[in-house]
């Protein structure tokens, strides 16, 4: 017996830049059994009813990452994603691009700025010369310091990460998460020589323009949870050099709040962060907001038992994530 | 029901307009809040980032502090459920767990991670439910395009959260729904407000803001609606910021979760705090019929 069928309308986006028309969406009807990949059915539409369609893959197996593409508005491998689940939420299978790079034709896209982020963080061991290789040995790692970056090996650099970062999109010197990723895996590798360097490097317009969504770990196929591994990079950098950048600081000076009262000082935290002479620069809206919403200056209240979160963090302070 | 309290630093301070609705919708629907004066700030992801294990063990304080009443806690901001809830996932890891427990047993305080997290977005749709929500609609409304904006710690990471859909949740919907509205999906509804780096480079997080209520207000919405107050932040107090950002104007009124439920039961504007607001919400309650704040 065969397996039931349904009719499955795909909207996919098309746009090819000699024929001066602007980026518009085709409509393509087929029947198929629900679990056809998605990409299964884009090289059918390809095959069967329209060999203009341009798309990029490979393996078909989500080892490759070759067909990473938008398919209804979420960033992710058309050959691991089934038309029928898509068609159940969604009534129709919309199929775009992927964000955050130029479109070349159809769905494929100009990687160009993804990897260009990747080289930055310079992808590759700086062996420390103080500490060459020992000859003969293949490795120098132990299993448990492999097991520090055991989820960024498994990145297959297919970009659904970067496409789905809003911070990407929203600001171009953004590493974004990927990169991002592959930097930690380096800092905590003990055979690398530049972790301060990189950790140092990264944080001016990089680093903490992270903005913790975590749209990136749902994004990502591999399950390389970006977010996390950029969470450990923040912890790992202000131990590294201390609170030098307006995110560092907002980070140390919301801490220290925390630990000193219990809540949140707005007023405080705004001048820890930008200094008392940066803070100018917050007083047109600081008194915009205030006029709504005069609290906003106020001194929070104390809570009860607050020198109990002092002592919380006498006791876990040297807890703070080292490089290595 | 009996819930403790937690309503977050910002709905203690410069979001208290948050603290009123919750108040009065909890007041409506027969929900006891029981307040602790010594519940601290969650870190709101920041303390995280500055030490992974002191902010599950300050939360592991605030979750003890409801254990010893035997009570769950309810959130109203989807930054403290995000992180009480992580607080509660990360103590799984034995090796967290061990070094939390020798930081507050000095203290005498001793968590056994029996305490429940829950949003009021969940304890409106999950515990007191739509059909019980719908019965006390006394003003539906009807006319109105909201569209929800969920915040990011609320749904995501997932496989923490997993209390709804990380990718196409639907509770808010299902509620403005009930409440007689219509509700808007649109992409932005689950992306971020570019709130945590308002702080690190203004630009690009209002740039985001902005980018958000321009999807929402192409999918026809009159106003947006987030059970977050961080978010209101960015999308409300910092709206002017984010319309020079996307150089566009965008005039769209943002309510806080409880303020849209308070609507629909009859609160006045006053009582939800609405005059409060940076944007006014005069434009929505007009499609209501209501009087303007």
């Amino acid at each position: 017996m065969s397996p039931e069928t349904i009719s499955a309308q795909f909207d996919v986006y098309r746009y090819d830049p000699s024929d001066g028309t602007p980026p518009h969406y085709q409509r393509y009807t087929l029947e198929l059994t629900p679990h056809t990949p998605v990409l299964t059915a884009l090289l059918r539409i390809r095959a069967e009813l329209d060999p203009t369609l341009s798309l990029r893959y490979s393996c078909r197996s989500a080892i490759c990452g070759s067909c990473a593409m938008q398919v209804n508005s979420k960033s992710r491998l058309a050959c691991e994603t089934h038309v029928g689940p898509e068609m159940e939420r969604h009534g129709r299978v919309v199929v775009e691009p992927m964000r955050n790079q130029p479109v070349l034709r159809d769905l494929v896209v100009d990687q160009a700025p993804f990897w260009t982020q990747y080289d930055r963080i310079e992808p590759h061991l700086k062996l420390d010369p103080a500490h060459p290789m020992p000859e003969g040995k293949t490795t120098m790692m132990t299993p448990e310091q492999v097991d520090r970056f055991k989820e960024t090996p498994r990145c297959i650099a297919c970009a659904a990460c970067f496409s789905a970062c809003p911070a990407v999109e929203a600001d171009p010197a953004f590493p974004g998460p990927m990169a991002l990723a592959k930097l930690y895996r380096f800092v905590v590798d003990p055979r690398d020589g530049a972790h301060q360097d990189r950790l140092v490097r990264i944080q001016p317009n990089g680093l903490w323009l992270c903005l913790r969504c975590h749209l990136c770990t749902e994004a990502c196929p591999k399950d390389v949870r970006p977010s996390e591994r950029i969470r450990d990079l923040k912890e790992m950098a202000i131990a590294a050099q201390g609170a030098t950048e307006n995110g560092s600081r907002h980070v140390v000076g919301f801490k220290d709040n925390i630990v000193d009262g219990g809540l949140l000082n707005e007023m405080k935290l705004v001048r820890q962060t930008y200094g008392t002479f940066g803070m100018l620069g917050q007083v047109v809206q600081g008194l915009r907001i205030w006029r709504k919403k005069p609290e906003v200056i106020h001194k929070p209240h104390k809570i009860q038992g607050a020198e109990e979160l002092a002592r919380i963090y006498d006791a876990l302070d040297t807890d703070a994530e080292a490089p290595k | 029901m009996r819930m403790a309290y937690y309503p977050g630093c910002v709905a203690q301070g410069s979001g208290k307009e948050l603290d009123m609705a919750t108040r009065w919708v909890c007041r409506a629907l027969g929900i006891e809040l029981v307040e602790f004066p010594n519940f601290s700030c969650c870190g709101s992801g920041f303390v995280d980032e500055a030490n992974e294990v002191l902010n599950v063990a300050i939360n592991a304080r605030n979750l003890a502090i409801a254990e010893r009443a035997g009570l769950d806690v309810l959130t109203i901001c989807s930054t403290c459920q995000g992180m009480l809830t992580l607080a509660n996932v990360r103590l799984k890891d034995p090796a967290v767990k061990t070094r939390v427990a020798g930081a507050l047993k000095p203290l005498g305080i001793e968590y056994r991670e029996t305490v429940q997290v829950k949003h009021l977005l969940r304890v409106l749709t999950e515990d007191i439910g739509i059909p019980a929500v719908q019965a006390k609609v006394r003003r539906p409304l009807a006319g109105l395009k909201v569209g929800a904006f969920y915040g990011c710690h609320l749904l995501r990471p997932a496989d923490e959260m997993a209390w709804e859909s990380a990718e196409e949740p639907h509770a808010f919907e299902d509620l403005l729904a009930a409440l007689g509205a219509t509700p808007v999906y649109y992409r932005g509804r689950v992306m971020c407000c570019g709130f945590p780096i308002q702080f690190v480079k203004a630009e690009t997080a209002v740039t985001i803001a902005g980018r958000q209520i321009l999807d929402a207000k192409a999918h026809g919405a009159h106003a947006m609606a987030t059970p977050c107050p961080l978010c209101h932040i960015s999308l409300d107090a910092y709206q002017n910021h984010a319309a020079k950002a996307v150089r566009q104007p965008l005039d769209m009124p943002v309510f806080h979760l409880p303020q849209v439920v308070g609507l629909a039961f009859g609160a006045s504007p006053e009582e939800l705090g609405l005059s409060r607001h940076l944007v006014p919400t005069d434009a929505a309650l007009a499609k209501l019929g209501a009087a303007a704040p």
